[in-house]
């Protein structure tokens, strides 16, 4: 078409050559002589007029190409940019006298500043939140953004950045990136497709940071005795302080990768919000760290005689260290023999009594049967079961509707199964059916299954990093904040935001609790070299930099391009003046004579 | 003053004014407009006026001879007047094909343009008592008619006007000389032609002519077409006469054109001024009055 379009004004100025018109002159010898006198000029005068006829018509087929260059410095294409601004907890820190979030929300507010009306821009954090609309409303978003309690997912949110702008199907793309360039965030490369990225991270060593990176009581349940253990990140040591509900119960110095254990037995009961606190250093949000833990008195158990004497020792055991005490409520004893619930009920020793506890499993209205007894040696699967082996095991089948939870395996086919209420074990607690019983895993872990299946009522003890989706557990409908206020749930909600003690409500009742805590590796503050981060991203001709000035003069993609349609159309109007100019040129002049 | 100008037949456009009437009663109208605008009459004088004194040289009549001069300067001067016997003139009219050409339908052609001028200054002179004679030539001499003084031969002068060109070459250097020859004593040699000829041959046969004592005018003849290059945009231009064509666009080479045909006039002017000879453009959109009254002036700076 080009081709094509040169070719016209070519065409015309050739035409001439083959011009059918003839006309009598009987002065051809001064046009002849004109013609001689005047060759190079007249030659001069030809190139330039066929010059700006080629000219105006490249000029014009190339606007009709609508391009989009650089022209006299000023503007740009209308683009579509996203702007990620890394809001994760590490950005918190402080960094020359303010938080690195402030700086990173100036470079934001520079590329928002630099948007035309013609773009459209949004605003994406690594919580997920989009904001786009008008530049005010982007403007005003990056001045409100705060600090995520957690540390986001900055990947999906350049991702999603990406995506929105290749939505708006613009000419100019892209997404640029204001990040604290966290190693442990850019754990992965990142690519935006035809997007161009543009990253500026902070140059310098990242500040030094003391965190709390575990704060956990052990077990969840404590009846009513129990543990905390809590780990601090510390380059060198603080003081600390563990507290539960309003009672402190450890204060002292820690030292780097040092556990500290408190062991307690607090009076309260239900579940109580703890906290593992750290002196205020450079980045105060991981200075402490939340865990919650489920309060009672020691559960009451009566084992039965025809359990066998090995659960009677051990349950002689518990009664001694007082995690447990003899009573009526739980119930230790053969299925066969067992009449309610809570139990732990054992596979019958004789297996003609394999009826009798199948029914008394019906009557209980427990969704799991004991199977056709196997007398082989099978190894036992399941945590806290290595080594264990069952001879004689009656595989547990699930009946419709079966809930709970598998313990263990044996032979491909549960074997230690739990529920609301009861623990069933698929083999007797006998040597002569399984190891189980010898084992001295076996006083522990009957403890923990009274105090954490059997005793009180069931209940949830939930983790979670702030904003992350989590499973709502059945029978839940609301969730206390730790300022009181319930707030309904449903079964597809995220963790709050805040990171805190959240307890799980049914009706007024707390049936357990959701601890909010920021990702451990958050407060690794370790930034990746500018190298390594670049290597990190794989959109082609990405920009990874330091300078802000040079992430600036980045922004908009097309830097100072935008659409040359107009000028085109200007300089093609000025070339055919000029050669109009250059026509009558000679004319005007004899006027003027 | 206005509606004296109007009415005079030597003054309004030529293209109408030949429109009106046979050349023959054409150039009488246009010849008694032309007297009729003189300030006085041009036969006053003509033949007993004095004219210069020149030193006395031997074998001069004694009775022109000046004795004032001689009592108060001891000089001998003689004493001359303009000669008594009428001039002898040739009009020489160029009829090859360039000239039966016109760049608008509305203006006459060269030819036809000089055969009235030919015609008007023919009537002039015979009633000024002058001899004229005619030569008409292309590539070869078409008419010859000696000068006579006699009011027969202006008819006879128009009627050979009226045989029309032959269309072909020009060749004016034999026209000239030949003219030169119908004028036995020294008088007056008039060219109307539009010098579409070899420059250089035309000079050496006007330089004949005043070799031979005799004075000379050229009246350019040109159509205005011919100056300002305005016949068609863009065409192959012919030059039937030489055979000769030449495609050209006129807006590219018009101000090119126009420089040359100026150029191409001084060049005759300053050429033909060195040789004594008098020289005037005349356009065709010219009323006849013009090139006539170049013609007299010219007649007055005989010798």
């Amino acid at each position: 078409m080009l081709a094509g379009a040169v070719a016209i004004p070519l065409f015309l100025h050739l035409r001439r050559r083959r011009i059918e018109n003839k006309v009598d002159f009987p002065a051809v010898r001064y046009l002849e002589r004109a013609e001689k006198e005047n060759v190079r000029q007249l030659k001069v005068r030809n190139l330039l007029l066929m010059f700006l006829r080629i000219a105006a018509v490249l000029a014009i087929a190339f606007a009709a190409a609508r391009p989009i260059g650089a022209f006299f410095g000023a503007g740009h294409v209308p683009s579509a940019l996203a702007i990620v601004l890394d809001n994760s907890l590490s950005t918190s820190a402080i960094v020359n006298g303010q938080p690195l979030l402030a700086t990173l929300r100036e470079r934001a507010l520079e590329a928002a500043n630099a948007a035309s009306r013609n773009d459209r821009v949004w605003l994406v954090t690594v919580d997920g939140t989009v904001t786009g609309g008008s530049l005010d409303a982007v403007r005003q978003a990056i001045t409100r953004t705060d600090v995520h309690p957690g540390r986001g997912d900055l990947a999906n949110a350049i991702t999603r950045g990406a995506g929105l702008v290749v939505g708006s199907g613009m000419e100019g793309r892209q997404v640029v990136v204001a990040t604290d360039a966290q190693a442990s965030t850019w754990n992965a490369p990142i690519a935006t497709g035809d997007v161009r990225l543009s990253v500026l991270a902070p140059a310098g060593e990242a500040p030094r940071n003391r965190a709390v990176v575990l704060a956990e009581a052990r077990p969840s349940r404590w009846t009513p005795r129990g543990t905390v253990v809590a780990r601090a990140q510390l380059p060198d040591s603080a003081t600390y302080r563990i507290a539960l509900g309003e009672r402190t119960l450890a204060r002292g110095t820690a030292r780097g990768g040092e556990d500290l254990t408190v062991r307690a037995a607090p009076p309260e009961r239900g579940w109580q919000a703890g906290v593992v606190e750290l002196e205020p250093d450079e980045l105060r949000a991981d200075d402490t760290r939340f865990f919650a833990v489920w309060l009672g008195a020691a559960p009451l158990v009566r084992p039965e005689p025809t359990a066998g004497p090995f659960l009677r020792t051990a349950v002689d055991a518990l009664v001694q260290d007082a995690r447990v005490a003899l009573g009526g409520d739980i119930a230790l004893a053969p299925a066969d023999g067992a009449v309610r619930l809570p139990a732990l009920l054992l596979a019958p020793a004789d297996p003609t009594r394999l009826g009798a506890a199948n029914r008394t499993l019906e009557r209980l209205g427990l969704p799991w049967r004991f199977g056709a007894p196997r007398r082989d040696e099978t190894a036992v699967r399941g945590d806290k079961f290595d080594g264990v082996r069952a001879t004689l095991r009656y595989p547990l089948e699930a009946q419709t509707g079966a809930t709970g939870d598998t313990l263990a395996t044996a032979g491909g086919a549960p074997w230690i199964v739990a529920g609301d209420g009861f623990v069933i074990i698929g083999s007797p607690l006998d040597p002569a059916a399984t190891d189980l019983p010898l084992r001295a895993s076996f006083v522990p872990w009957l403890g923990d299954i009274i105090a954490q299946r059997l005793a009180g009522t069931a209940s949830a003890d939930l983790q979670a990093a702030p904003g992350a989706a989590m499973r709502v557990p059945s029978g839940t409908d609301g969730l206390e904040a730790p300022d009181g206020q319930v707030t309904p749930l449903t079964a597809s909600s995220n963790a709050p935001s805040r990171a805190g003690v959240y307890f799980l409500r049914r009706g007024t009742a707390r049936v357990g609790a959701l601890v909010v805590n920021a990702e451990p590796e958050e407060s690794d503050l370790a930034r990746l070299p500018l190298a390594t981060l670049r290597d990190r991203v794989r959109t082609r001709d990405a920009l990874v930099t330091a300078d802000a000035a040079e992430w600036r003069r980045s922004l908009f993609n097309l830097g100072a391009r935008r659409p040359l349609q107009l000028p085109l159309i200007l300089l093609a109007l000025a070339l055919l003046a000029a050669e109009t100019l250059v026509v009558r040129r000679d004319e005007r002049r004899r006027s003027a004579a | 003053m206005e509606t004296s100008r109007a009415s005079r037949a030597d003054l309004i456009d030529p293209a109408q004014l030949a429109s009106l009437g046979r050349m023959e009663i054409v150039a009488k109208w246009v010849v008694d407009g032309f007297l009729q605008g003189l300030h006085r009459s041009p036969r006053k004088g003509f033949s007993v006026e004095f004219a210069e004194f020149r030193p006395y040289q031997p074998g001069d009549d004694l009775r022109y001879i000046d004795w004032k001069i001689v009592a108060r300067a001891d000089k001998w001067m003689v004493k001359q007047f303009e000669e008594e016997t009428n001039m002898r003139a040739a009009i020489v009219l160029d009829v090859s094909k360039s000239m039966d050409w016109r760049g608008s339908p509305e203006r006459m052609t060269k030819l036809a343009y000089a055969e009235q001028i030919v015609a008007s200054l023919a009537l002039l002179l015979i009633r000024q008592k002058d001899a004229v004679g005619l030569i008409r030539y292309d590539d070869t001499l078409r008419s010859v008619i000696p000068p006579r003084a006699r009011s027969v031969q202006w008819r006879r002068i128009v009627k050979a006007l009226e045989e029309g060109g032959s269309g072909k070459d020009s060749d004016m250097s034999a026209a000239l000389v030949q003219a030169g020859k119908l004028v036995s004593r020294p008088g007056l040699v008039v060219l109307v032609s539009d010098l579409l000829v070899d420059e250089e041959a035309t000079l050496a046969a006007l330089k004949v002519v005043r070799a031979g004592g005799h004075g000379a005018t050229v009246l350019h003849i040109m159509d205005p077409s011919e100056r300002d290059f305005d016949v068609s945009p863009e065409a192959i231009f012919a030059d039937t006469e030489r055979n000769f064509q030449l495609p050209a666009t006129a807006a590219e080479v018009r101000e090119a054109y126009r420089t040359t045909v100026e150029h191409a006039i001084a060049d005759w002017r300053s050429k033909l001024a060195a040789l004594g000879v008098g020289y005037e453009v005349v356009f065709t959109d010219s009323p006849f009055g013009v090139p006539l009254r170049r013609a007299f002036a010219s007649r007055q700076r005989l010798p």
